[in-house]
């Protein structure tokens, strides 16, 4: 699944970046690594970007980013 | 002399910590070649006099933006002595990813472990010997805003050395490293990286590092290290864990319980209704406070100026010549002064408030969707509205936009907003004589040639914007000192940049009136005021209004040859008005916008901006000439 159709206040596992995202360094800088756990807070409107919640931080990504990030359902 | 930079991610309190050490006395500039700005100022270390400079935050060595880019390259060169990195305590994990990479560097480095009382509210206790015991660092606890720990962290400097210790990735990982890195010390293609970071990043995917790679001898160990490494993800995952890991052996966490305050005021100030309606009502407050508590103190500063010149017409009356260049120059100092004590110092102390509690960051998320469609990022909308108040500080604040081509298009975008000089015009003109749902149709149609303006420049101009990807800063109160510190740069700025021009301006334009070169240039722009359907006598007050904006209006009855403005419906037409007004809001920036535009973006850019401005009223005018003539009569 990708990280666009995930819902609202859940956790999902980070399982790959897409190959070819060129923000793929600042998001592993911003902790969105393989096999850590981040959290849906918010979706701004119009197709705006996600907020994320990741190790206890706020993040903010754009859709199309997000359209490029696979993640997995934590069971 | 030592130079010290001030390194860290964004929202770490860098600037906060900065104004600490160099307090007001502190220059912003530009990098070399860049339109990336800096601050620098100067601290005493003991009793030694130190160069401090403050570069743009930065989430790693490998850069997103252009304003990263200069920061890692100011970094790699050799004239800074040491490096501060500053952490933010309270998220610590993402903040050592950092330093760890800054040790690669081989300078000499202390870390600043800045918020510490942020840290303790969130429950996290750090034991900071055991920190600086396993990163091999001095680590100094600071609270920035409050000044605490500054005297340690100066001591801290001035015996700083460089990191004591080197492999951080296990064996199976070094060795891939280890060998890549060797092939690029023997063909000498690190340029100015350090050889084992250059190796990290480009197995990591780096685009600038892998480049210099591709048609040498260590394409293969290359291609060899990012396949057995899973195209770098082996090493962000260790160094992750590495980073947890120190985390976890130096902090302990004290759960917190109960719903924050930072969730409740999330949950309206994001809100897909009630977000837009606070972020609404934020800046009509603003724009409230800044424009009625600005004129009283406008009329204040105006009625000194007036007598001034009223007591140079009565002293200076035998030199006409000297008496009109005296009295240009007072106008034009006048005019500064009337601009940037009354509207700009609260303006920009507000929005540097906005900026300093974490407001700005999350109007962002509400924007960025309208405004990705121009090219631009959420925090672009600050230009903008800025730019009602008067377009240089509109221009000035698109340093906080980070590539190069939202810059351009933001300045360009922020100069078609009519400020409060066109505003005069158009109420003045159009409002008045036509009426005033007309004047709202001019804001309206401004508001849609802006957006199409930054449709077409999305496509014209070459470069990507990349697309969002930061953090969402805590809300956070700052304290009145460096929100004051803020503003004075900002204001600072405004009056080295345009006070010249003002007084420049109004000094020409006391010339032109005194060697009688008004019926010279009518005549030269004749042919083009007649494209125009406009009387040639009015080709002078558009160019006084590059000077001075609010001029079109105040001189047009005198150029028409009458003696009120009351009089004008008599010798222009509403349509003429109209087409007039159109022109008068879109057409060349003023002088002092102008030369806003050329600090921030450069001449090159600056020149195609003023044509393109200039283009773009022309054929608005025009438009509006031909569609009127066919609606209304």
């Amino acid at each position: 699944m990708k990280l666009v159709e995930g819902s609202l206040d859940k956790s999902y596992i980070v399982e790959s970046i897409d190959g070819g995202c060129m923000a793929k360094d600042r998001l592993w800088k911003l902790g969105i690594i393989p096999g850590v756990v981040i959290k849906i807070k918010r979706r701004a409107p119009l197709k705006g970007p996600l907020m994320l919640e990741v190790n206890g931080s706020d993040v903010v990504i754009g859709r199309g980013i997000a359209s490029r990030i696979n993640i997995k359902e934590i069971e | 002399m030592k130079t010290i930079a001030l390194v860290g991610q964004p929202n770490c309190g860098k600037s906060t910590l900065f104004n600490q050490l160099a307090g007001y006395k502190s220059l912003s500039a530009n990098f070399p070649g860049a339109t990336v700005e800096y601050t620098k100022g100067q601290t005493y270390i003991g009793e030694e006099i130190a160069e401090v400079i403050d570069l743009p935050g930065t989430y790693s060595l490998s850069w997103y933006d252009d304003a990263e880019k200069e920061t890692v390259r100011a970094l790699f060169s050799e004239h800074i002595d040491v490096i501060v990195n500053i952490l933010d305590a309270s998220t610590l994990v993402r903040s050592i990813e950092l330093t760890i990479e800054l040790m690669s560097l081989e300078k000499p480095l202390v870390v600043a472990l800045n918020m510490m009382d942020e840290a303790l509210r969130k429950g996290i206790y750090i034991n900071v010997k055991k920190l600086e015991d396993i990163l091999g660092v001095r680590v100094v606890p600071i609270i920035a805003k409050k000044g605490k720990g500054i005297k340690d962290l100066l001591e801290a400097i001035k015996t700083a050395k460089k990191p004591l210790k080197r492999c951080v990735y296990s064996k199976e990982v070094e060795k891939y490293i280890n060998k890549l890195k060797e092939c690029i010390e023997n063909n000498n293609l690190s340029g100015e990286w350090p050889p084992k970071l250059m190796a990290i990043k480009a197995i990591e995917g780096f685009e600038p590092c892998m480049e210099p790679l591709e048609n040498s001898t260590c394409r293969a160990p290359l291609k060899e290290a990012r396949y057995a490494l899973r195209d770098g993800l082996v090493i962000v995952q260790e160094r992750h864990a590495l980073c947890m890991d120190i985390f976890e052996k130096v902090a302990v966490v004290k759960k917190k319980e109960k719903k924050s305050l930072e969730t409740i005021l999330d949950s309206i100030l994001l809100h897909p209704f009630f977000g837009y309606i606070s972020m609404f009502l934020i800046f009509f407050s603003i724009f409230y406070v800044v424009f009625h508590g600005g004129v009283p103190i406008e009329n204040l500063i105006i009625g000194a100026f007036d007598k001034i010149d009223a007591f140079l017409n009565s002293t200076l009356t035998s030199h006409k010549l000297i008496l009109a260049i005296t009295r240009g120059v007072v106008d034009g100092v006048g005019a500064a002064f009337g601009i940037a004590f009354p509207y700009l110092l609260p303006f920009l102390f507000l929005i540097s408030l906005l900026e300093d509690v974490g407001y700005l960051p999350r109007i962002g998320f509400l924007l960025d969707s309208t405004m990705h469609k121009m090219g631009l990022h959420g925090t672009s909308i600050i230009p903008f509205v800025s730019g009602y108040g008067c377009s240089v500080p509109a221009i000035m604040t698109t340093r906080i936009l980070k590539s190069r081509k939202e810059k351009i298009i933001s300045a360009f975008l922020a100069s078609l907003v009519p400020c409060s000089a066109r505003t005069t015009v158009i109420m003045g003109l159009v409002g008045y004589f036509i009426g005033y749902g007309y004047a709202i149709l001019l804001y309206g149609i401004n508001i849609v040639v802006i957006m199409v303006s930054g449709m077409v420049l999305k496509k014209l101009l070459p470069g990507i914007s990349p697309e969002m990807a930061l953090d969402i800063p805590p809300y956070r109160l700052p304290t009145i000192k460096t929100l004051l510190l803020k503003t004075w740069h900002k204001v600072k700025d405004f009056i080295f940049l345009a006070v010249p021009m003002l007084i420049a301006g109004s000094v020409v334009l006391t010339l032109i009136t005194y060697y009688h070169l008004d019926s010279t240039i009518n005549g030269v722009f004749k042919p083009f005021m007649a494209l125009l359907g406009l009387p040639s006598s009015i080709a002078v007050v558009l160019i006084f209004g590059i000077l001075k904006k609010e001029l079109t209006l105040l001189m047009l009855y005198q150029a028409l040859g009458l003696t009120s403005l009351s009089q004008i419906p008599k010798v222009l037409t509403p349509e003429q008005m109209f087409v007039f007004t159109i022109f008068v809001i879109f057409y060349i920036p003023c002088i002092a916008t102008i030369a806003a535009i050329k600090k921030e973006i450069g001449l090159k850019a600056t020149s195609y901006i003023t044509v393109g401005t200039f283009t773009l009223a022309t054929l608005l005018a025009l438009l509006f000439k031909v569609l009127l003539h066919s609606v209304w009569f």
